[in-house]
This record gives structure tokens, sequence and C-alpha cells, in this order.
């Protein structure tokens, strides 16, 4: 294909004075994302129940999917078939998805990673053995047809003492790209991102983003957090991460979705974050709001008749009580669409938040102010008050 | 609330019209009509934001009690009626009993009340804290309690003794909906009890059709509700609904409850039935299947339904209908909808509502029509014909089935219509969804299956599976 337009162009607006914090906006083939943005997981190429339509009415720009599961279902010659994912679901916005080796590993616990790939057992009758290559990933992830797809990593845990497992699970993922990068068909449709590995040491870390770095892509990913690590490292993981990689290319925060996360990791200078949280809590029956959650199933809520948040503007404030919800949370599915669509719609709002206070300016402010909210007594965790103080807000 | 009716026959189609709602003033409805079923109070997969995106017509809520029952303590603080609480202010509510989607469990019988199947355990309700929900909800239309415990195979001692007990409720009922303030503006719809007695109907009429206030009649006490309604022959009530409309004061609305393939509707409405409920539409999402039996007699196509679960479907990007103007036909394929009930993504539902409903409504704009030019027996041929054809297609494929599990224990086949299977591709459900929706597949297991299960024990069941 003759496209002389890059997949992905990154103008960053803005920049906070103080912090690391920046404002951009992502052009991408399906539409133009505001940074910094928060990305909902929409699994299997559905949003829980939501239609494109209310994504749309949402402000949502991009969505995330999973490689893994599309690809065991409906499988890579449905998804060519239907001419991709975006066509497939009836999303014509931006599209991301990851390369399925995180879920295999997570959910698998028979795989086993070898130089080739991930291999793992299928737990159908034929016991057979697959393996997922970076090639492979990257197959099913051109068929799926997103606009940002991910590299095959080698995951280690977060936690994992084994140093020589780490660092060649960190040299094995640059190996990995390298494969990823040539076996991508569609380079000019899709952005391969790399992923920042390296878990909670600071000098691999920091090999891994300069070996990337080398490399001819449009954003990075910075994997390998988020995974049971104390919040002090993973801050110091993130803050680390944004010094080393270049200013003017996007970089994703993967599996970060709590509210006060994203307002840190916005400080460090993160611009893009993706997390099963929210859809995932409402399922449970909680609904976010500026100050927590609120656990709708709760006796208390029995005669609240207002709406979850008066401030939130989502179709569910507008027209659903406390009270109702609270009557029909975990029995009937439509309230779980009820509550999706309002934390989905907080976390918009929040980021939104997020993008006009830079743009204003004011984001060290609003990032005190945030807090404040959240922590009436001032009792700020320790990671909070440190990683902040790193980029010269003090709390 | 009017009604008013067109039809100086006495037991023949007719055309209806409700009017001068005192809360929606300039919204009138045609009859014969279908109110929308709602569970919870809620359509089900349908949010208020959603019902927004597709309809644009005035509807009727059907808010059966049974799973309404707790909003009671908090509707008596609430400053609004039932159709506000749930979410649905644009719609004209409507409060019955039991459920025309779940099988009502018979028996239980007491004295002076009836149980209700609530998820919180059996209820048991007389006239007295029946009238309390009533007056905590404030509806726009509401039905009288009524013992309704019945079917084809009641014995004469049961329809009596449901005849009783309605009668009782009706007097009761009717004195408290008399003296009442807050239902001085609610529609109240009597019920007619007695099975298939005739006697019993008889007796049960002669009782309560002397009043005045009662602004239409339900026939109720035909089945116990369920799927099962579905496949009850339309010869079976046609006797008895026939016998009860001819003894019917002309001018009052009648309704019949329950989720009667359109054939039967037909037949009702033939007999001069007036309101109907949206509940067979549901009981047909629930085992993934769309409608397309024809709206038009030149019509073509000769499928009545599709089953999304089929494999055929995979790669079929076509809609649900072609020439259906529903959100999801117009937007979404038969491949995504198969993609997603065979994960089981509460997207596949939803979508299929939408369809379902929309054609069921458009269903009924057409039997309006077809009145209104005398040309509705040519419809119910082409439609009988199809639902027919359709019914001897699922014998066949269930009878093949049948035998070759028989030859073959262990091979799966891929015509089963009724007990759909899922595929076993490389990575078996449980494992893939882990991730994301055990606990939606759970909610939609869970109303499938129709278990009382309470929700924690949902939970619980969900953290099983995932610690397992
Ligand atoms: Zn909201
Ligand atoms: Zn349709």
């Amino acid at each position: 294909m003759n496209n002389t337009r890059s997949p992905l162009i990154f103008n960053v607006l803005a920049e906070c004075t103080t912090t690391k914090a920046r404002t951009a906006q992502m052009i991408l083939p399906h539409g133009k994302v505001d940074t910094p943005v928060f990305m909902p997981v929409g699994t299997q190429g559905t949003m829980k129940g939501l239609l494109s339509e209310q994504m749309e009415n949402l402000g949502l720009q991009i969505i995330l999917a999973n490689t893994y599961h599309l690809g065991t279902k409906p499988g890579v010659e449905i998804l060519e078939k239907a001419g991709g994912l975006h066509q497939f679901m009836n999303w014509n916005r931006a599209l991301l998805t990851d390369s399925g080796g995180f879920q295999m590993v997570s959910l698998l616990k028979l795989a086993e990673i070898t130089e080739e790939g991930v291999k793992f057992q299928t737990l159908n009758d034929h016991k057979s053995e697959i393996v997922l290559t970076p090639e492979h990933s990257i197959e099913i992830q051109n068929a799926i047809g997103a606009d940002i797809i991910m590299q095959l990593d080698d995951v280690v845990k977060t936690t994992s003492p084994d140093e020589a497992r780490i660092t060649e699970a960190m040299y094995r993922t640059t190996r990995w790209l390298d494969r990823c990068l040539k076996a991508h068909k569609k380079p000019d449709e899709q952005n391969i991102f790399p992923i920042v590995q390296g878990t909670l040491n600071a000098e691999l870390r920091t090999k891994s983003a300069k070996a990337h770095m080398e490399r001819d892509v449009r954003g990075f990913a910075i994997g390998g957090l988020s995974g049971g690590e104390s919040k002090d490292d993973f801050w110091k993981m993130v803050h680390l991460s944004t010094d080393i990689l270049p200013k003017n290319k996007p970089r994703y925060l993967m599996g970060v979705g709590f509210a006060v996360d994203l307002v840190v990791c916005c400080a460090l200078g993160v611009d893009m974050f993706d997390c099963v949280f929210p859809t995932r809590t409402a399922r449970f029956g909680c609904a976010l709001v500026m100050t927590g959650q609120l656990n709708l199933k709760q006796k208390k809520y029995k005669k609240d008749f207002s709406p979850i948040d008066e401030d939130c503007d989502c179709s569910t404030c507008k027209t659903y009580t406390r009270a109702y919800l609270h009557h029909i949370v975990t029995i009937h599915s439509t309230a779980c669409h009820l509550l999706s669509t309002h934390n989905l719609a907080f976390q918009v709002r929040l980021m939104k938040n997020i993008q006009d206070s830079i743009t204003n300016g004011n984001f060290p402010e609003f990032v005190i102010k945030f807090m404040s909210d959240l922590y009436p007594n001032k009792n700020y965790p320790s990671w909070i008050i440190d990683s902040l103080a790193a980029v010269n807000i003090k709390l | 609330m009017k009604f008013s009716v067109n039809n100086t026959v006495k037991c023949g189609p007719r055309l209806g019209l409700l009017k001068e709602i005192e809360k929606h003033p300039n919204m009138s409805l045609e009859t014969p009509m279908a109110m929308l079923y709602t569970r919870g109070g809620s359509i089900p997969h349908i949010t208020n934001e959603v019902f927004k995106l597709v309809s644009h017509e005035s509807q009727i809520i059907q808010i059966p009690l049974v799973s309404t029952y707790n909003f009671e303590d908090a509707m008596n603080d609430f400053q609004g009626d039932i159709a506000d609480f749930v979410g649905m202010k644009e719609c004209i509510s409507c409060v019955t009993v039991q459920d025309p989607a779940d099988y009502t469990q018979p028996g239980h019988h007491f004295q002076n009340c009836i149980p209700l199947w609530t998820r919180q355990g059996k209820v048991l309700i007389n006239a007295k804290l029946y009238m309390n929900s009533i007056e905590a909800f404030k509806p726009d239309m509401y039905y009288l309690l009524s013992d309704s415990d019945t079917n084809i195979a009641s014995s004469v001692k049961r329809t009596s003794n449901a005849v009783s007990n309605t009668i009782s409720y009706f007097k009761e009922c009717m004195e408290r909906h008399e003296k009442s303030k807050v239902l001085k503006n609610s529609f109240v719809m009597g019920t007619i009890a007695g099975g298939y007695c005739f006697k019993s109907r008889k007796d049960c009429i002669d009782a309560v059709c002397s009043n005045d206030i009662v602004g239409g009649y339900l026939i109720d006490g035909l089945h116990n509700n369920g799927p099962e309604v579905e496949l009850q022959k339309a010869e079976e009530l046609k006797p008895i609904v026939k016998y009860v409309i001819e003894k019917l004061p002309q001018e009052k609305l009648r309704a019949i409850h329950g989720c009667w393939n359109p054939v039967t509707v037909l037949e009702l409405v033939q007999l001069g039935i007036d309101l109907f409920d949206t509940s067979y539409c549901y009981i047909l999402t629930e085992r993934s299947c769309a409608l397309t039996f024809s709206l038009d007699v030149e019509d073509k196509n000769d499928q009545y339904e599709l089953n999304l679960r089929q494999q055929q479907y995979a790669d079929d990007f076509q809609p649900i209908l072609s020439g259906c103007t529903c959100l999801t036909c117009s937007k979404y394929s038969r491949g995504y909808i198969h993609h997603l009930v065979t994960v089981q993504e509460l997207l596949g539902p939803l979508l299929l509502t939408i369809h379902n409903v929309h054609h069921y409504l458009k269903f009924f704009e057409k039997i309006r029509e077809c009145i209104r030019n005398g040309t509705l027996s040519q419809l119910q041929e082409k439609i009988t014909s199809q639902f027919n054809a359709y019914q001897e297609i699922i014998t066949k494929k269930q009878t093949l089935v049948n035998v070759s599990k028989l030859k073959e224990n262990n091979k799966d086949s891929d015509v089963s219509n009724q007990t759909p299977r899922t595929d076993n591709s490389s990575i078996t459900e449980e494992d893939a969804t882990e991730d994301s929706d055990a606990f939606d597949n759970d909610i939609i297991k869970e109303t499938q299956n129709d278990t009382r299960t309470t929700v924690m024990e949902t939970i619980n069941k969900t953290e099983v599976k995932s610690i397992s």
C-alpha cells in the first residue's frame, strides 16, 4: 500500500511546567485520541454490553481488545472475512490490541516460555501443544486490524526474585520485538509498540528502553508492572521509564486504571492506560466516584434517591437513582450496563479534567485538589507523597 | 385513562384506542398491542439509554410484582411512581402479579393468599398486602390480584377454588381502590380466573363484571407461565377464551398474558383480545433466536426464526433480517451476534432483544393494519405456514440428533436447535472467559435456568470457578 501518511501522529499540545505531564493529540487511522487517555477493555470484541453508539456517546476514542480471546474466537479466518474487528463489531474509532502473551501466561498455568514463543497445552480433548510465537501474535493482530498493536513480550512475574530469568526475559523481549517488526504485514495501517521490560530492576529496564528506542517505532509501552509489586517500586519504575523514553512519542502504561494511579502516572508523564477494573467492578455493583467507590449493594442505598454522582452527566446518573440500582445490582444484567456506563463516564471525565488542567497550566493544583478530596484527613500514603514530590508537587 | 373500541361484533378482531392518560395527556395507544415485558423493572438487557435509541413510540411497560416486590419499601418513600423509579418515565406502567416468562410453581395454596416466588424466597400475599404494593407503586394501570394457578389439567375443585379466591380478592381490592387517593387515576383491570372450566369462568364473570370502575379484564389462569406456553395449542384455548369474551362487557379492554407464539396471538386477536406482552421475545432471546417470520404476505423469505448459535452463521455477515429497520439489523451482522452468543457476551442478548422486540411490535402494527383492511386471515395463513414448517424442521432435527446420539454416543451433532452447544476449539470457554466474564455468564445462565440462587451464591460460584 502506498500510504504516505504515518499511521500515528503524536502532537504534544501542552506540557506541565512543574511535572512531566503533557497533553497531546494522537492521530490514528481510525480517528483522533486526546491524551492522557484511559482505554477500557473490550476483551472479546464488545464492551460489556454497550452498543458502539453508547461508547461514542461516552466520548470513548479508543478501546482495547484481547488478541488471545479473539484469536480463539471468532478466530483469524472469520476476522479476515469480516474485514477486521472494526467492521465486525461496528466500532469506527481507534482500537488497540495486546499481544496475547500476558493472557496466556496468566490464564494458562501450563504455559511454558521458550525462545520460540509461549508454549501451552490446549485444554480440549486432544491435549495438543500450541506455541504462540511473535509471528503468530502479529498474524492475529494483523487480522484484527487494531490501530495500535503490541509486540509479544516475555512476561516475568514482577515480584520474581530470579535475576537470571528477569535478564533473559528482558533480552528475549527485544529479540521478539525484532521478530514482530519483521512479521508485521501492515506497517502503514497499524503501529507496533515495543514493551519496556525489566521488572523492578532499574538497570535492566534502562537497557530495555534504550534498545527499543533504537527500533523504528512510533510509541512505547511500559510493561511488567501493576503485577503485585509495592506501590513504592511501581512509581519509581514508571518515573524511570518516562525519563528515558523520548518525549515526542506516546507512552502507554499497561494494566493501570485506578483513579489515583492515573493521576500520579500522568504527572510522571504517561499518556495511555488500560485496565479492566472500571467495567469489572461494575459487575459487582460498584460505582466510581471522585472520593472512591460506592458499593451499591449496601443497605444504606436502599432509599437513597440521589444519582450515583450529582456532577456526572452520564445517562445512568441522569435517569437512575442509587435506590433502584441497589435493588437490581448483581441480579439483572441491565445493572451491569448501567454501572459500566457510569464507570466509563467517570474515567473519561477524570482524563478530560487532567487534559484540561494541563492545557490551562493548573495541573499541579488539580492534583493537590484531587488528592485532598480523596484523602480529606490528609493521611496520604507515602508512595503518593514521594512520587508527586519527584515531579515537584508537594502535598 | 380511557379505552374505546371500534367494533360492534361480540367476538371478533377489533381496533381500540387507549387515551386520556393522566400522566401522558398527549399519548394514545392503539390496540391490539403488546406491553413491553420487564424484569425487576427493566426490559431485560435494555437500559433507558438504549430504549431511547430504539423506541420512538408510546409504550406500556408490564411490571410483574413477583420481580419487583422488594421495591415496595423504597417506593413508600419515593416521590414518584414505579415508572419513574425504574427509569422509564416515558412509558405507561402496568403492574401485573406473576411473571409471564417464568414458570410459576403450582400449589402452595392458602386461604386468602397466593404465593409469589420472588428472588428473596416465597412471599404469601393477600389482597391487603397486594394493594399496599400497588399504592406504593402508583402505576398508570394494574391488574387486581387473582388466583391464576390453573391450567388445562386443573381439577374442577381447583378451578372453583381459584374463582372463589379471585372473587374475594376482587371485592377487597376494589373496596380499597375506590377509597384510595393515590390510585384515583389508575386504570384498574379485573381478572377472570377459572382455568378451562366453563362453569367456573361463568361464576367469576358474574361476580366481577358488574363494576363500572373496572376498565378492562385479564383472562387469567390459562397456564402457569414460562416458556412452555409458546407451544400450547391454540385449539385448546379457543373454546374457553371465546366463551369468556362473549360474556365480557364489549366496551372494556381485554388482555391475555404469556409467551404465546405469533400464530396463537393471531388466533386470540381473531377472538377479540386487545392486550398482550413481549415476554415471547424474551424467551426467544434467551435461547439465542431471532424472529424472522414474514410481516408481508408477499414476502419471499420463509424462515420463521434463526438460531444464531448455529455454526452456519459464524461467517454470515448479513443482518438478521434484510429490510428490518431496527438498530441491530442496520449496524450488526449475524456473524457478530453468533460470536457474542457463543462466547456468552452480554451484548448478544441485547442485540437480539432490540431486533426481536422491534419485529414483534411491527407484527402488532401489521395486525392493526390487517384488521383495518380486513386482511387478517391472509397474514394468519402466511405466518402459520412458516411457523409449522419451522416446527417440522426442529422436530426432524431433534429426531436426527436423538438417533445419532444413540448411534454414536460421543460424536456431537451440528444440527441441534433446541439444545445449543458451543464449539470446542483449542481453549475451553471457562478458561477463555475467566479474565472477563465469569460473572456475566452467570447472570445469563442463571436467568436461562430460572434458578432462584441468591446473589451471594452467584458470587460464590464465580469465586470458586476462578480459584479452581
Ligand atoms: Zn454517571
Ligand atoms: Zn432487526
